[in-house]
């Protein structure tokens, strides 16, 4: 007795038994999957990584940037475009809840593949000064939400939201005994601000960190809670922008040919004169 | 427009050959001149700080006044001294050529004098330990804390790979477009998969919070980033027992010699003899006197002190209440050679300096001096 293999879907169709290949041509379509994600991964590692040492640039870089109050929000906030862009390629066009993951994820590995080059290897800083933050916990929220509501806007409201939010709790716990304080010369550093201090960096002098200075505003040490939630807010409009930038980039179309060219092309016959 | 601004001098470094973990020190002092150029930011946010070729060096402690200089200072006094310590340890085995800096907001760093230090020893055997307030003992800065960094990184990258296989195991991109033409979007993504979807979003969630709650629990005393500028006050001012005017100045381009016209008030009560001319780490010495020679610290770059001296048309000291007018004279290729002469090419050709005088009894009197220059690009006869 023959069972059906999914219950959704008792005719036994199968992906590639409605698409219409043939057995021969499925097997080169496998073929061309893995060579499109052989020359996505590496094309889109470079480029994101760039755009976030471009955009986010320091509070990526070092570990004493990374404060309450402006690395949760500007990190999330440029962070979030990248992810969005590849979730709509891959939603619109193939309807895989991926993109935003592949985004974060590959940015991660390159991040610290490129701390180990240009960091370790070549200018001898230790890696706790150049710890990286991850975006993989918001960018799943994306996916995630994308295969629940399958809409973009909705997607832009809660997830983008969520992406913004998230960034600093799920980085915290990467990072949190980074701020144990120490005393140092009399004064409280914490271990981030020492590891800044002891591997100088020579052309980076302490003025130049653009760091929570202090508000008489009483947000105490909910500060960075108001940067999450405000870096969610904006993410939601990010969110969407970027959502519809990579669909956009994803389109083919098609130009007119003119006549110059199809007569060129001998697909029109020269006019007679 | 660096002989107008941060004079450094009694440059000193405690060792030129030390071994990795091992500690130096790099003393010194500098005078901010009064005669500011405009096109320079004020030392209004100051930052004391090193120059080397990467953390070849560990910073320990810095100093500026005896204020503690790891965050940046406000304020600094135009025409006052400062004196800074920093105490430096080998890192990385190899020769570096280190320097004090003072970095400006606006205007980046005015490096001092750079020596060369050898370190000598094992690179792996460096190690920074360091105690918290909260008691724990850190073997090394370097490595501390990147086991729970890391591990969090890897379980976030697990996640994300289990999600990534369950979909990238299925039929991929040419057949998932087809289908998708075909408008059979019930075949691609499945009420299962969005189970799946929903059982991952509470996982993530769970990590987040879950996280970060027992991260608080952890280190309950965490502080924010350390920021805020510290306040120092200037060295007391050194009484002005010499007044130095320059009535004129020329450089000449071919022979790389600065001459200058200069009127000197002696206002002290002893007399007083030109021991030095410094700018920009440059050292033009009296070699006639003894005390000017034996200010130069044998740690200073040999470099930077002009060969030929200083010039004087007159040698005798200087009375109590005296004023006289001196040539003073300072050739050397050292001009070209540390790209000072940009008062030949700078929209207000101006330079300044500090000229070092000598009593008998050895008390030094430092004076400000500068103005005007005037660039004779054809041999003087
Ligand atoms: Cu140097």
């Amino acid at each position: 007795m023959a069972i059906p293999k999914r219950k959704v879907n008792p005719k036994g169709e199968t992906v590639i038994s409605v698409s219409g290949l043939t057995p021969k041509a499925a097997r080169y379509s496998r073929i061309f999957d893995f060579l499109v994600v052989a020359a996505v991964v590496p094309l889109f590692a470079g480029a994101f990584h760039l755009h976030v040492m471009l955009t986010v640039g320091d509070w990526d870089m070092y570990v004493d940037w990374k404060d309450r109050q402006y690395w949760p929000l500007v990190a999330p906030i440029s962070m979030i475009m990248f992810p969005a862009a590849l979730q709509a390629i891959f939603w619109v066009n193939f309807r895989l809840p991926i993109g935003a993951t592949v985004g974060a994820t590959v940015l991660l590995i390159t991040t610290w593949l490129g701390r180990y080059a240009n960091w370790w290897i070549w200018t001898g800083f230790p890696f706790t000064e150049g710890v990286p933050s991850q975006v993989i916990a918001g960018a799943l929220l994306m996916d995630m939400a994308l295969i629940v509501l399958r809409n973009s806007l909705f997607t832009s409201i809660f997830a983008g939201f969520a992406f913004g939010f998230v960034f600093w709790p799920s980085n915290y716990s990467a990072l949190a005994p980074f701020y144990l304080p120490v005393e140092h010369q009399g004064m409280v550093a914490s271990l981030a601000d020492m590891i800044g201090y002891t591997f100088p960096r020579s052309n980076m002098p302490e003025y130049l960190r653009i760091i929570e200075r202090g508000t008489l505003r009483t947000f105490g040490s909910s500060v960075s809670w108001v940067s999450a939630a405000f870096a969610g807010f904006i993410c939601i409009f990010m969110h969407q922008l970027w959502w519809q930038l990579g669909r956009f980039a994803s389109q083919t179309t098609f130009l007119k040919n003119g006549d110059v060219v199809k007569s060129f092309m001998g697909m029109k016959s020269r006019r007679a004169s | 427009m660096r002989t107008r601004t941060v004079q450094f001098y009694d440059v000193h470094f405690s060792k030129t050959d030390v071994k990795v973990n091992e500690r130096f020190e790099l003393t010194g002092k500098f005078r901010l001149m009064e005669d500011w150029p405009d096109a320079v930011t004020p030392p209004d946010i100051v930052f004391v700080s090193s120059v080397s070729p990467g953390p070849t060096i560990a910073r320990v402690e810095t100093y500026l006044n005896g204020e503690p200089a790891r965050q940046s200072f406000a304020k600094l006094e135009l025409g006052r001294d400062y004196d800074f310590r920093m105490v430096l340890e080998g890192r990385t085995p190899g020769s570096s050529h280190i320097h004090p800096s003072i970095s400006i907001k606006g205007s980046g760093p005015l490096v001092g004098p750079g020596q060369w230090i050898n370190i000598s020893g094992d690179a792996h055997s460096f190690a920074f330990p360091i105690k918290t307030m909260t008691g724990l003992q850190i073997d090394d800065l370097q490595t501390f804390g990147l086991t729970n960094a890391i591990g969090w990184h890897v379980a976030w990258l697990a996640v994300a790979a289990a999600w990534l296989l369950f979909w990238l195991v299925r039929p991929l991109f040419l057949p998932r477009w087809l289908v998708l033409q075909k408008g059979r979007e019930d075949l691609l993504v499945s009420l299962r998969d969005t189970g799946a979807g929903i059982i991952v979003a509470a996982i993530v969630l769970g990590m987040v919070f879950g996280g970060y709650v027992r991260a608080n629990q952890e280190y309950p005393y965490n502080v924010p980033l350390q920021s805020g500028l510290n306040k120092v006050a200037p060295r007391p001012a050194s009484p002005a027992d010499a007044e130095v005017k320059v009535i004129s100045a020329t450089y000449e381009v071919p022979g790389r010699s600065m001459r200058l016209a200069t009127r000197i008030t002696n206002k002290g009560s002893e007399p007083l003899s030109i021991g030095e001319l410094t700018t920009a780490n440059i050292r033009f010495l009296n070699q006639g006197l003894p005390a000017a020679v034996a200010n130069v610290d044998p740690t200073y770059p040999r470099d930077l002190v002009a060969r030929t001296g200083l010039e004087l048309s007159s040698d005798t000291p200087i009375n109590p209440g005296e004023t006289r007018e001196l040539r003073v004279e300072a050739t050397d290729a050292v001009w070209e050679l540390e790209r000072l002469v940009s008062f030949l090419t700078d929209v207000d050709s101006k330079f300044g300096g500090l000229l070092l005088l000598y009593t008998p009894s050895g008390k030094r009197v430092i004076a400000e001096m500068g103005g005007p220059i005037v660039p004779v690009f054809t041999e003087l006869k």
